[in-house]
C-alpha cells in the first residue's frame, strides 16, 4: 500500500491543493497499482451514481406503477361497456298506439261515432290580368241564398259561401272569388 | 430514467422577481436534490414536497435579502433537514433506502449483461446498506455534484472529515463489490 493510496480518491474529486495534486498524479502515472485503485475507485463511484438513478427511476415508476391497475381497470370496463352494450341493453320498451290501446278501453263503453273534422281547402287565387289585384276590404256585403246562385242540391246544407267581386269604375267585373 | 419524468413541483415564476440565479439553481439542482432525497429514503412524493418546501424556503430566503454565499450547500442543507424531519415521522417506509430497478439501465445490452449487471448491482445495493449514514450521505452528496466543502455544510462536519468519510466508504465498497 502507497503512502499516496489514502488521497487517491480526494485527488480524483479535485479536492487537493495544487502541489498536493501534482503529487499524486506524478505518483499514480509511476505506480501501476495505484492506477488500479483510480480505475476502481471510479467505477464504484460511476455505479454508484447510477445506483442512484436506477433508485430514483424505481420508485417514480411505482408511483406510477399504483394507477396502472385502476387505469386500466377503468379502461377494460370501458371497453367491455361499449363492446358489450347492444346485447346486454334491454330494447326500450315501445309504449303500444293509441289506436291499438283503444279497444280495450272502448269495449267498456258504447261506440262513438267518428267525428271528421272537416278543413276546407284553400281556393287557389283565380290569375286575373291584373296581376297585382288584390282582395280590399269589403266595401259593400250582400247576402245572397245558394239556392239563387247554384242548382238544387249542388251544395250542401249548412255551407256559406263567400263572394268577393271586385269591380272597376265602369261598373264590369274584374275580380271574382268564392271562399266557402 | 431520468428526474425529468418528474412534474415541475414549483413555478418557476415565482422566482422571476427575485433572482435569475434562483432559476437557474433550480433548473441546476432539482434533479439531484430529488435523487438525494430519494436514495435517503424518501418516496418520490415526500422528495418532491421536500424539494418544493426547499426552494421556497430559498424564495423567503432571497426575498429576505438573505446572504448569497454558498447557497447550494445552503439548499442541500435545507432539503437534508426536511428528509429527516419527514424521516422521523413516517420511519417505516425506510427499511430500504436504495432499491435499484435495473431495467432502466442495462439499456440494450445483452442477457448475459444483464445479468451481470444485476449481480453487480446487487452486491452494490448490499454493501451501500451496509456504510453509515454519514458515508451514505457524503456519497450522495458527492454525487449530486457537491464539493467536500459544501458536504460539510449540510451535514456540519470538517471538510477533512468529510474527506475521510468519502474515502473511506468508497473503498468499503470497492471492498464488497470485488471490482
Amino acid at each position: 500500500m502507497c503512502d499516496f493510496s489514502g488521497r487517491l480518491v480526494a485527488w480524483m474529486d479535485r479536492e487537493l491543493a495544487g502541489d498536493e495534486a501534482a503529487a499524486v498524479e506524478r505518483h499514480v502515472r509511476g505506480c501501476a497499482a495505484c492506477r488500479r485503485r483510480v480505475d476502481t475507485y471510479e467505477e464504484v463511484s460511476r455505479a454508484f451514481i447510477a445506483h442512484c438513478d436506477a433508485a430514483m427511476g424505481a420508485k417514480t415508476r411505482r408511483r406510477l406503477q399504483h394507477w396502472v391497475p385502476v387505469l386500466s381497470s377503468a379502461a377494460a370496463a370501458a371497453v367491455l361497456l361499449i363492446v358489450l352494450q347492444p346485447a346486454s341493453v334491454k330494447p326500450i320498451p315501445v309504449s303500444p298506439r293509441v289506436a291499438d290501446a283503444s279497444p280495450a278501453i272502448v269495449l267498456q263503453t258504447a261506440p262513438m261515432r267518428v267525428k271528421r273534422v272537416y278543413r276546407p281547402r284553400r281556393i287557389a287565387p283565380t290569375k286575373t290580368p291584373n296581376a297585382d289585384w288584390a282582395f280590399p276590404e269589403p266595401a259593400i256585403q250582400i247576402a245572397l241564398p245558394v239556392e239563387a246562385m247554384f242548382p238544387p242540391g249542388a251544395v250542401p246544407e249548412g255551407i256559406t259561401i263567400i263572394a268577393d267581386l271586385s269591380m272597376g269604375t265602369d261598373g264590369s267585373v274584374q275580380g271574382l272569388r268564392l271562399q266557402p | 430514467m431520468s428526474g425529468d419524468s418528474l412534474p415541475l413541483p414549483l413555478p418557476l415564476s415565482c422566482f422571476a422577481a427575485d433572482s435569475c440565479e434562483a432559476t437557474t439553481l433550480y433548473r441546476e439542482l432539482r434533479k439531484p436534490l430529488l435523487r438525494y432525497l430519494v436514495c435517503l429514503g424518501l418516496s418520490a412524493d415526500d422528495a418532491q414536497d421536500v424539494v418544493q418546501d426547499a426552494f421556497a424556503s430559498l424564495h423567503r430566503h432571497l426575498a429576505s435579502g438573505g446572504p448569497q454565499e454558498n447557497i447550494r450547500s445552503w439548499l442541500f442543507r435545507v432539503a437534508h433537514n426536511g428528509a429527516r424531519n419527514r424521516q422521523l415521522s413516517y420511519d417505516r417506509r425506510f427499511g430500504k433506502p436504495l432499491d435499484p430497478d435495473l431495467e432502466s439501465i442495462s439499456g440494450e445490452a445483452t442477457p448475459e449483461q444483464v445479468v451481470l449487471e444485476k449481480e453487480k448491482f446487487h452486491r452494490l445495493g448490499k454493501a451501500i446498506l451496509l456504510l453509515t449514514d454519514s458515508e451514505r450521505e457524503c456519497l450522495l452528496l458527492r454525487a449530486g455534484g457537491l464539493r467536500y466543502r459544501e458536504i460539510g455544510e449540510v451535514l456540519g462536519i470538517s471538510t477533512s472529515t468529510v474527506g475521510e468519510t468519502v474515502e473511506r466508504a468508497i473503498k468499503k465498497l470497492a471492498e464488497k463489490c470485488n471490482v
